[in-house]
């Protein structure tokens, strides 16, 4: 199992151009030119009206934080081996925190939220998504304050 | 076993079971060949949809006796291995990507419920106490220790703001039931003396696969239309139901099912444990087998070890201290995922 540039098979997908918008610097859903019905995760066909060829539209928000954690308990893919690097170490693996934001289109975006010290969260605060490519090259979606923008 | 015409088969996780027919693992163990068997999913609620999926057999008249049987082994592997596969359960593609869990798919319901309703961590913690006192008087439960409030509160974080305390086990486990036919289940009666139990309501619904594609996070829609669809089938509605097991997979689930499933107003959830109404001796009885929370979570046996613990209750073969005062209709909610597939299903003494 591959976590190609953003996600299991993405690149696979119809959908696949997610991921170049990301590596470009942006967060795009898909539009359905039919209906207007606006998808994030983006989908190929529309599920309102069974269009194809939708239109890519970029996501900036602010919009309003709906809810976040941090997962101290990780799967495979996102757990270190401390014995191998630094044992008894643990407690050096500050968890990031994961958040869901709602934006004026009507859609939920999920991301890493960074930038925000976890005390200073509150369901309900303004953040934006955006894209990010981190430093092995793979692209993920970021939420970050108003500031950061 | 010899007069049972057909089987249904429900096992979660083919990569857990590590075969992707873990049907004929238990055909060959049963020595059930050649007669009919198949194995059904819906991740957490699998074990519903093979109970729904027998009862269908039965009223079809393809088979007039059925044995359900529900199975996974999950101890086998490492946490994280046992994490990630459950964690699929949730949007592979769309959400799995931010290292989602399902400790952290519930975290992201206890969030949003405690911000809109001011639900707390000690509400929480008293839904783990009273499944943890209820698992220790139960003989087939995974955990038999009593726990406190403090303990909860006390324990790491695993997905913030839920604590060890507050999840469900990675348990071993399997659970059987028979379905019959009207007539036939009317023969075993006369030579067991035990009454029947009838399925008498049945519920199945859907929902976004992507938390970022539900519109509440503090409900679980699925849980509300299958319960509609439930208890018009039956009959009955919530009040009528005197006991229930729930889809506790984390302390938060009780409680939004309490709302969900009508036994409380909505956002009242807390309260409602708070008052002590879901205890034995309460108005609702919830999980008074220990639940997942402390019965275990087997995934693919829980739907079917659900409709065992009702069937005990409803004859009055619970053990003691845990035997609710003599009910006639009881209810099982089982959860798939974060609700991606919910089942609900109501069970009737015969009087």
């Amino acid at each position: 199992m591959e976590f190609e540039r953003f996600s299991l098979f993405l690149k696979h997908t119809k959908v696949k151009e997610f991921t170049e918008w990301l590596e470009q610097g942006e967060v795009r859903a898909t539009r359905c030119p039919r209906c207007g019905a606006v998808h994030y995760p983006p989908r190929a066909e529309c599920p309102k009206c069974f269009e194809e060829g939708m239109e890519w539209i970029p996501l900036r928000g602010p919009g309003k934080l709906v809810s976040y954690t941090a997962i101290h308990v990780t799967p495979d893919h996102f757990t270190p081996d401390f014995s191998r690097q630094a044992p008894f170490s643990e407690y050096l693996y500050r968890p990031a925190p994961v958040g869901i934001v709602e934006l004026a289109e009507g859609v939920r975006v999920m991301g890493w939220i960074v930038g925000v010290p976890p005390e200073d969260l509150r369901v309900g605060m303004e953040l934006c998504p955006r894209a990010e490519v981190l430093k092995d090259g793979r692209a993920t979606v970021v939420l970050v304050g108003k500031e950061r923008e | 076993m010899r007069d049972v015409e057909s089987m249904v088969v429900s096992v979660g996780s083919d990569e857990l079971a590590f075969a992707l027919q873990p049907s004929a693992q238990i055909v060959d163990y049963l020595g059930f060949h050649p007669k009919p068997s198949f194995r059904v999913e819906g991740a957490c609620a699998s074990g519903s949809m093979a109970v729904r999926t027998g009862w269908m057999t039965v009223a079809s008249g393809l088979s007039d006796l059925v044995l359900v049987v529900g199975a996974e082994k999950m101890t086998e592997v490492p946490t994280p291995v046992v994490t990630e596969a459950l964690g699929k359960g949730g949007d592979p593609m769309w959400e799995y990507p931010f290292g989602m869990t399902f400790p952290g798919y519930y975290a992201l319901i206890a969030r949003a419920h405690m911000a809109r309703y001011g639900t707390t961590a000690e509400q929480l913690a008293l839904v783990a106490v009273k499944n943890h006192r209820y698992a220790n008087l139960n003989p087939y439960a995974h955990m038999h220790k009593e726990i406190t409030v403090e303990d909860v509160l006390r324990s790491r974080p695993i997905a913030e703001p839920l604590k060890l305390y507050d999840c469900s086990l990675i348990s071993d486990g399997a659970a059987a039931v028979l379905l019959a036919s009207e007539d036939v289940a009317r023969e075993i009666s006369k030579g067991s003396g035990k009454p029947p139990i009838w399925i008498v309501g049945l519920g199945l619904a859907t929902d976004a696969l992507s938390m970022s594609e539900r519109e509440d996070l503090t409900t679980l829609w699925g849980t509300v239309e299958a319960a509609r669809q439930a208890y018009r089938m039956a009959g009955v509605g919530p009040t009528d139901i005197d006991v229930a097991v729930v889809h506790d997979c984390f302390t938060i689930a009780e409680i939004v099912a309490y709302e969900d499933l009508g036994f409380c107003e909505k956002g009242a959830g807390g309260k409602l444990i708070e008052e002590g109404r879901t205890h034995v001796d309460g108005d609702i009885p919830v999980n008074v087998d220990g639940g997942l929370k402390a019965k275990g979570h087997p995934i693919g046996a829980t739907g079917v070890a659900m409709a065992v613990e009702i069937t005990k209750q409803l004859r009055g073969e619970a053990e003691p201290g845990r035997q609710v005062k003599d009910p006639e209709i009881g209810l099982s909610h089982n959860v798939g995922g974060s609700g991606q597939h919910v089942a609900v299903h109501i069970f009737r003494r015969e009087g």
